[in-house]
């Protein structure tokens, strides 16, 4: 083909000459730049030019700047991402259907942060932290987000084929799914030894009513108020912001749920309980694991500074950015993180996620990884306990809590699958005792 | 300090009109050569300049700049990427074959450093340093929390100076300390042994120097027979390749004429061929290739040519079908651009992107336990790969599941009798067989015996 190939380029010195007489006015455009700046971006012009000039095929600009603005922006974080004037994979013409899961990249790999609850993906058995090596036997490593959501969407009733990774499994292994369309309630309830289980899957604009009317049906059920709820974040991603707010302030009375903070430190968005508490001051077990995220965590921390509820299970997974849509001049948009989320107590729930008032491990999970036994997990505490790091690391490798000693195959003959469930029932069961005192104050009390 | 204010920022003023004056200079410019080009160009300024004002926290150019480099390489093919002074330093290690350093290799674990090997009769070995150890203090600071690359980059350093090593070893109460001097270690990419009377020349990379230490190698394995031996295995698998004069150079070594490799690039006239000087050191004895799915790049340019020529045997598994040359292009003094500038044919004319080299004799890696269920990963496995022109479609081959009869063993009963490397072991035994027909020995000659044996048996 008879590419016009660019002669042999200019100087940079007659480059710069020219440049300066016609595009001064383009000065105010960049605020603040410094020679660094400059350096950077001559930096990038003298590979984009090499590039051009001596790639074994004749290359595409489009395809390079693309390729550039995702790299900048992925390496800023996994949720910034770039979308082209004419790109059509996000307005969903590939499909609805998906199989549930909620994604994030890290260095370079495919990580469940969590299965929706009912979805494909959660009857498939994936789990969140799980890694994703392959979609439909084609290796996905080093994709960008919006590229793997892309290939996981299609028309309902389709096939997919992943590859899955996991800790405690010595090889990966694969899992069929097929495409479905997501569940339209987000709220699931029911009632277990007079304690009522509140099901929360996801946030959306009807989040906040189906929970009010599943307050209700536990009641209706029993015929008597219950003597506590537990709500169950394990294993959400989230959803909406405003979904999340609402649901906090439903069961809280007053107090602050969750503030922003973008970069300017004046800049501060907070959110506020109004009145009403839909449980009326019944204790409250809010239970989350590591795939719970984002709006779940905005619940969970808001009920655990407001002190209305006490929180078991896992860490959360540690998600607290918000991204805003930039329209470009040139066509298209960008979607970076502007902002993060601080619980009332003022803690970033985008640094280390939610931590449990009372941890506990979900035994009845038979891939749970073994603890680190033996004189290396020792070696790793002195290092950990030199280096004055964090204090969590050394606490996860103490012993075994008596409480929590019994195994996932002992579990099972007894007909526990859900460990973290049933010893938030128990918790709340041992209220049971003492009807006045339905206060978590009061049942710890015992 | 009012002159130094106003000193300031006039500088200030200065710095902003050059930086804002580059972009939409080099932008007005490449204008002329394309309309587009341009337009793509203000379309990453502008990107960059949102990102600077908007992000959550305040962002830095030269990370910024660092993604948007990474990220075009990597929209062009897997093999492109950009060299930061920490890449750079480490590409020069690797095609020098030599480092200023202690000889250990190491690995992360939780957060530890343990060291896997440490190399024969380097400082690491001489001061007593085992495989198993941990390290966990350089010149008394705690090595924490920092990448492994942080660690050996503090372990490197000039030969003559020292370096005192925290270890902890398994079995030991205490932790103890070693000082080490530092040394140029060679890495060797070459290694020879002598078993059942034929040389075997394990070539695990191909650094400078390459095609001289085979020659050295052939040396030594004449030397410690007496004789010549009944012939060659080169053992390329595992070897991830290097430079392309070095793969020209060992190819030389076995072959007395004719074309090694072609390279070419962009521009028609951008062609490039090798050739096989006369002399053939191992005198057109017989000789087995072991390729595997790591056999990449410089391996495959030479089981290609000693394929093509029909001088050697190839065995083993599909090896990875990098067909592709990359340049290193100098930016400054400590970067640089790797960059894919030319594909590389073999004599044949065939390209082995994607394809890979096929083995004459597929022999499976039997004494592996999980040779069957381990994931190997190819060209073709990469995103954006370079596609090759003419389409080789192997998934036929790759899927047939049914057991060669020949190879049925499995890796306990080779392990009794003492066989852990199974595609070595079926080569040795390979040339032995033709050994007895010594006649047989020529270039041309060695083919039928080698196939035709196991089919008899």
């Amino acid at each position: 083909m008879g590419f016009p190939l660019p002669m042999k380029k200019p100087s940079t010195n007659t480059l710069a000459m020219l440049g300066i007489a016609v595009m001064v006015p383009a000065a105010a455009a960049v605020a603040s730049v410094g020679a660094s700046t400059y350096r950077e971006l001559d930096r990038f012009m003298s590979v984009y030019e090499r590039v051009k000039g001596d790639y074994v095929v004749p290359v595409d600009d489009k395809q390079l700047i693309k390729g550039a603005i995702d790299g900048m922006l992925s390496s800023l974080d996994a949720q910034s991402s770039y979308y082209a004037a004419d790109d059509r994979s996000t307005t969903g013409t590939s499909g609805q259907a998906g199989i549930g899961l909620t994604l994030t990249v890290e260095d370079g790999a495919l990580r469940v942060v969590a299965p929706a609850a009912g979805s494909p993906a959660e009857r498939a058995g994936l789990k969140s932290g799980d890694f994703i090596s392959h979609i439909n036997g084609e290796l996905v490593f080093g994709v960008s987000l919006t590229e793997a959501v892309t290939k996981l969407r299609g028309a309902p009733g389709s096939a997919v084929a992943l590859t899955i990774a996991r800790r405690g499994r010595p090889k990966p292994f694969d899992v069929d799914m097929v495409r479905a369309l997501p569940a339209a309630q987000t709220i699931g309830w029911r009632v277990e030894k007079d304690v009522g289980i509140l099901d929360v899957n996801g946030f959306n604009q009807r989040t906040a009513a189906e929970l009010r009317a599943a307050i209700e049906a536990v009641g209706r059920q029993l015929g008597h108020p219950p003597l506590g709820y537990i709500v169950d974040l394990r294993s959400n991603a989230g959803g909406e912001f405003n979904a999340s707010v609402q649901v906090a302030d439903a069961f809280l009375d007053k107090g602050e749920i969750v503030s922003q903070r973008g970069r300017d430190a004046a800049e501060i968005e907070r959110a506020n309980a109004k009145k009403g508490d839909f449980a009326a001051g019944l204790p409250i077990v809010v239970l989350i694991d590591e795939g719970s995220a984002a709006a779940a965590e905005i619940v969970a921390g808001a009920l655990q500074d407001n002190h209305r509820a006490l929180v078991m299970g896992a860490q959360s997974y540690g998600m607290g950015t918000i991204q805003t849509a930039v329209p470009l001049d040139a066509g298209g948009s960008i979607r970076i993180t502007t902002s993060r989320y601080f619980t009332p107590s003022g803690k970033s729930v985008d640094e280390k996620g939610i931590e449990p008032d009372l941890p506990v491990p979900q035994l009845s999970d038979a891939d749970r990884p073994k603890a680190d036994p033996g004189r290396f997990a020792d070696l790793r505490r002195q290092i950990v306990r030199e280096a004055k790091v964090d204090q969590a690391i050394l606490e996860a490798d103490t012993d075994t809590d008596p409480r929590f000693k019994t195994t996932a195959e002992e579990l099972k003959k007894q007909g526990v699958t859900d460990f973290q469930m049933a010893y938030a029932v128990k918790t709340l069961e041992r209220l049971g005792g003492a009807p006045t005192a339905a206060t978590p104050a009061a049942a710890r009390r015992r | 300090m009012n002159g130094q204010s106003m000193r300031n920022s006039l500088l200030r003023a200065t710095a902003l009109i050059s930086a804002v004056a580059l972009l939409p200079v080099a932008t007005a410019a490449l204008a002329s050569v394309d309309g587009q080009t341009s337009r793509e160009l203000e379309l990453f300024t502008e990107v960059f300049e949102k990102v600077r004002a908007d992000y959550v926290d305040k962002v830095d150019d030269e990370k910024l700049i660092k993604g948007a480099i990474d990220g075009m390489l990597a929209s062009l093919d897997p093999h492109s990427s950009y060299l930061d002074a920490r890449d750079f330093q480490s590409m020069r290690t690797q095609t020098e074959g030599s480092y200023g350093g202690l000889g250990l290799t190491v690995q992360a674990e939780d957060g530890a450093v343990k060291v896997v090997t440490p190399t024969e009769d380097t400082p690491a070995d001489r001061a007593g340093i085992k495989a198993g150890d941990y390290i966990t203090h350089l010149d008394g600071k705690l090595i924490y929390g920092g990448t492994l690359d942080d660690a050996v980059d503090q372990m490197r350093g000039r030969p003559g100076t020292s370096v005192r090593l925290t270890i902890v070893r398994p079995g030991r109460d205490q932790p103890f300390d070693v000082t080490v001097t530092r040394e140029i270690i060679e890495l060797k990419p070459v290694k020879w042994e002598v078993k059942n009377g034929v040389g075997v020349i394990n070539i695990n990379a191909f650094s400078n120097n390459t095609g001289q230490a085979v020659r050295a190698a052939i040396a030594g394995i004449e030397k410690s027979l007496g004789h010549a031996p009944t012939g060659y295995v080169i053992d390329l698998r595992s070897n991830p390749g290097g430079l392309l004069d070095e793969a020209v150079d060992v190819s030389d070594v076995f072959l007395d004429r004719g074309k090694i490799v072609e390279q070419r690039g962009r521009q028609r006239g951008d062609y490039e061929r090798f050739d096989a000087t006369p002399g053939d050191n191992t005198r057109g004895l017989p000789i087995v290739v072991l390729v595997d799915a790591g056999s990449a790049s410089a391996a495959e340019i030479v089981a290609g040519a000693l394929q093509d020529h029909h001088r050697g045997l190839v065995m083993g598994e599909r090896s990875f079908g990098k067909g592709s040359v990359q340049t290193l292009l100098p930016l400054s003094e400590t970067t640089a651009l790797r960059l894919t500038t030319a594909r590389y044919y073999t004599p044949s004319g065939r390209s082995v992107q994607e394809g890979g080299i096929e083995p004459d004799i597929q022999v499976p890696q039997l004494s592996d336990p999980d040779y069957k269920t381990r994931p190997r990963f190819r060209e073709a496995d990469l995103r954006r790969h370079l596609i090759n022109d003419a389409k080789i479609d192997n998934s036929v081959l790759e899927t047939d599941g049914r057991d060669d009869p020949r190879f049925t063993a499995t890796p306990e009963l080779l392990k009794k009798q003492g066989i852990d490397d199974y595609q070595l072991y079926y080569a040795l035994k390979t040339i032995s067989r033709i050994g007895k027909a010594p006649q047989m020995a020529g270039a041309a000659g060695q083919m039928p015996p080698a196939t035709r044996a196991p089919r008899s048996r």
